[in-house]
């Protein structure tokens, strides 16, 4: 036998089939999709469009990013489709479509490709547009949740009037470009804003939907069913906690997530909410908190790798939502949560080791020496004479 | 599998992998190998320092006449195969990938043995020291793949009680066939060799450990191992399961201390062709002269079991089995998953080769992924069985930051190779990390040389 003919490569030479990323990031996918036919269901074609827009835009920024960073574009790992759900799963319905595209291309464009592409951002490109936005002057665009079963289309750029002071009677005038006015939007309180306002107990909501029924208590509040099967106002993607649960199901299922970060989050949140005994229910089941814990949280490439990390990173983010929920202005705070744990992934990457096989004397934190520091280098020993 | 245990597996378990079995040859008897014309006998098939010829080209040699030796303790002599003529000593191919000294002997196909080696009466009446002795001189050395020389490994020492010896049946590679064939045909042999080890080892008991896909092999060894009161243990299916430390924590449930011993834990892991070799060295009088590997592959034309003699270029087994089919892709000594891929099929079988896998060019390419970078889903950190961060060692080492590698134990990774066949991004982190390794260790040969501290930390 001739030499030179054979394949030399190093050990192993067996790979896993199946499990690439595209792989995973259609398990995402497939795991968004009750949620999503639940959203289109409650906001209507609304939720559809966003969605559509959203993704487009994603994708479109994608390509033409790496095309001007001069590398190849990699529609084909499906990470822009995600991020561009995963976006659009963060609006109310009734946001206007070119708003979308601007959030959208945040994600893709500044959060992930101008970091370096899928697995070297720091933030999750959704999260990171989303609240690009609510720090910027389009917040106003991005705040106004649509009352449930509202159906009327809203279009691509329909400029929301600065003068939202019609809150008491929850409607939002959209005025169109010419002076044209756009059909009133009948708004709703997010369940979690009516607890901020401390709303809980007052009766002021009216509207289509019938107070005292299935969906709305006779304090005004959502009921238990509402929220849990998303009839009641929000972004697209939080409003059903079934259809998340369910999704959640899929990912623990094919393994595409670690289960310790949401029981980190959900465990540490639980205990404050009790604790304080401020609706833990109520709160448990509102504000895209099952969203951020199983679909934001646990992203592959902002989240840490050891399972230590893991449980460090969702009880910082149980207690993180807690605190802004209980002690600031803010109503909700898992996208501000997530955000600031994500920062700290690379501290605890850095910091937190797995205990290794045999250790003696399990360290929680890696006891390695540190990197040596410049300019405390031992001096050069002169080198022995022969 | 049920739901529950699904579940079950998917939540908790850590460390290994699952690949796919392909243990077609587990059907095939072992059948004798080749007839060779020449033999090629390597002068370092195992762990240690090599050795040197004690032959000259034109020498006569008998079977199971020693060609080699050393007079080094961590050493082990090798025997010729065949008898017949030296007629070769120099740099040879070896499977390890450089070429190295081998002793080329022209058989004249009739199998004299050599009178050097006489069976012993009584075995299991000799003094520790006497085995170890013995064991040394039949050239015994691991022969589940590191080749560690057997009598070091049974020789105790004074400050250290062995309580278990382990005899290693969990063969998890995928294609190798060769221990579960030894277990299955010549069960009472392996236990009798290992009761010649546990003497030598002044081991309390020994345990047989086989995985639970087996159970043909674990009721036959419990057959023939009940009467010694020998334990068989059913173990977990899942890669590495046959790597030293992840057999003794399966079965005592101790963990090797970091830059430990199994001793250090009052255990010691033999391989089952291991305690064969013993067997055949004290109750026949034959040095380690022959083993048993697997040929497989979609590459190859037949599949076989076959106990082949130390030697045999790797051609003469191919042609034997009836020669390659396809277009030859990789020819791999060892299995899939450690194994080492040749460049030449002129590389002879040593004591540790423990098969040879042929696989076709057209399917040994996996499907290319479209991303390249790591996306950091922390599988390599999650299936590495030492616990290791995988992910972390092979960018340090593809930078080039020793400083940063110093912080990784690099030297407590076995190379199993779990995190790269996990990887979704198919990155050849068990490649980044043996360029880490040797990176680490020619820093520390350069400081020595420059600081001359000798521990290399200047």
């Amino acid at each position: 036998m001739a030499a030179g003919r054979f394949t030399l490569a190093v050990s192993p030479h067996l790979h896993q089939k199946g499990q690439t990323i595209e792989r995973g990031m259609t398990d995402v996918l497939i795991a968004l999709t009750p949620a999503g036919i639940v959203a289109m269901i409650v906001f209507g074609m609304n939720a559809f469009y966003v969605m559509l827009v959203s993704v487009l835009t994603a994708c479109l920024t994608e390509v033409v990013m790496r095309w001007v960073l001069g590398r190849k574009h990699t529609l084909r790992d499906l990470s822009a489709v995600l991020t561009g759900v995963l976006f659009a799963f963060l609006l109310p319905a009734t946001t206007p479509l070119w708003v979308v595209a601007v959030g959208a291309f945040l994600a893709v464009g500044v959060a992930k490709e101008l970091f370096g592409g899928l697995g070297r951002n720091i933030f999750n490109p959704a999260l990171f547009a989303r609240v690009a936005l609510m720090v910027s002057p389009l917040w106003l665009y991005i705040t106004k949740f649509p009352r449930p079963f509202f159906y009327r289309t809203v279009g691509f750029f329909t400029p929301v009037s600065v003068a939202i002071n019609n809150e008491v009677a929850g409607r939002v005038v959209y005025r169109g470009l010419f002076g044209s006015v756009y059909p009133d939007v009948v708004t709703a309180a997010t369940p979690l804003s009516l607890l901020k306002s401390g709303k809980m107990l007052a009766t002021t909501i009216s509207g289509p939907t019938p107070v005292g029924s299935t969906w709305v208590t006779v304090a005004g509040r959502p009921t238990f069913w509402a929220q849990f099967l998303g009839v009641h106002s929000g972004s697209l993607g939080e409003v059903s906690v079934l259809a998340l649960a369910i999704g959640a199901c899929w990912l623990l299922y094919r393994r595409t997530i670690d289960w310790r970060i949401p029981a980190g989050i959900f465990g540490a949140f639980l205990l404050v909410t009790l604790v304080t005994w401020n609706y833990p229910v109520f709160s448990l089941l509102g504000g895209g908190l099952w969203l951020g814990a199983f679909f934001m949280a646990t992203d592959w490439v902002t989240s840490p790798m050891t399972r230590r990390g893991k449980w460090i990173y969702g009880v910082g983010i149980g207690l993180t939502i807690a605190l802004i929920r209980l002690w600031s202005p803010l109503p909700e705070g898992v996208a501000i949560a997530i955000l600031q744990w994500n920062v700290l992934t690379l501290l605890i990457d850095r910091y937190v080791a797995e205990p290794r096989f045999g250790e003696v004397g399990r360290s929680w934190l890696n006891r390695l020496p540190p990197y040596p520091k410049p300019g405390k280098a031992e001096p050069d020993k002169p080198v022995p004479a022969n | 599998m049920g739901w529950a245990q699904r579940m079950k597996r998917a939540l908790f378990t850590r460390g290994g992998v699952h690949p796919e079995p392909r243990k077609v040859s587990s059907i095939m008897k072992i059948f004798p190998g080749p007839n060779p014309e020449q033999v090629i006998i390597p002068l370092s098939q195992h762990i240690g320092a090599p050795c040197e010829p004690v032959v000259e080209i034109g020498d006569e040699v008998l079977v199971g006449q020693k060609i080699g030796d050393s007079a080094e303790y961590v050493s082990a002599p090798v025997h010729s195969s065949v008898s017949g003529e030296v007629t070769g000593i120099k740099k040879y191919p070896h499977p390890g990938g450089h070429d190295m000294l081998a002793i080329q002997i022209t058989s004249d196909h009739l199998d004299r043995p050599s009178p050097d080696l006489q069976p012993v009466a009584e075995p299991l009446e000799l003094a520790p020291g006497e085995i170890r002795v013995r064991v040394r001189e039949g050239g015994i050395v691991g022969m589940g793949g590191a080749g560690f020389p057997t009598h070091v490994k049974l020789d105790t020492p004074a400050d250290k009680s062995i309580e278990v010896m382990i005899v290693n049946g969990a063969e998890c590679e995928p294609y190798l066939t060769g221990d579960y064939r030894v277990m299955l045909e010549n069960s009472e042999q392996v236990l009798m060799g290992a009761k010649i080890a546990q003497r030598a080892l002044g081991a309390d008991r020994i345990v047989v450990g086989v995985e639970h896909v087996f159970p043909d092999v674990i009721r036959v060894m419990r057959e023939a191992g009940g009467p010694f009161g020998i334990e068989v243990v059913s173990l977990p299916c899942r890669y590495p399961q046959g790597a030293e430390k992840s057999l003794i924590k399966s079965i005592a449930g101790r963990e090797v201390p970091t830059g430990g011993l199994p001793r250090d834990v009052g255990a010691s892991v033999s391989n089952v062709q291991t305690c064969y070799a013993v067997y055949d060295l004290f109750y026949n009088g034959r040095p380690l002269t022959d083993r048993v590997l697997t040929v497989a592959g979609d590459g190859i034309a037949g599949t076989a079991n076959l106990r082949v003699k130390i030697g045999t270029t790797v051609s003469d087994v191919i042609d034997y089995c009836g020669g390659m089919v396809g277009e030859p892709g990789k020819v791999i000594l060892g299995g899939p998953m450690m194994g080492v891929a040749q460049y030449t099929t002129g590389v002879p079988v040593i004591k540790t080769t423990s098969g040879i896998i042929v696989l076709r060019a057209d399917t040994m390419l996996v499907e290319e992924p479209g991303h390249f970078t790591c996306i950091r889903c922390g599988r390599c950190v999650k299936r590495c069985p030492m616990n290791l961060m995988p992910y972390q060692m092979a960018s340090y080492a593809d930078i080039g930051d020793w400083d940063a590698l110093e912080r990784f134990d690099l030297e407590e990774c076995m190379e199993c190779g779990c995190c790269a066949y996990i990887c979704p991004t198919k990155n050849p982190l068990v490649q980044l990390i043996k360029v880490g390794k040797d990176g680490l260790a020619r820093r520390r040969r350069k400081m020595d040389s420059l600081v001359g501290t000798g521990d290399g930390r200047g």
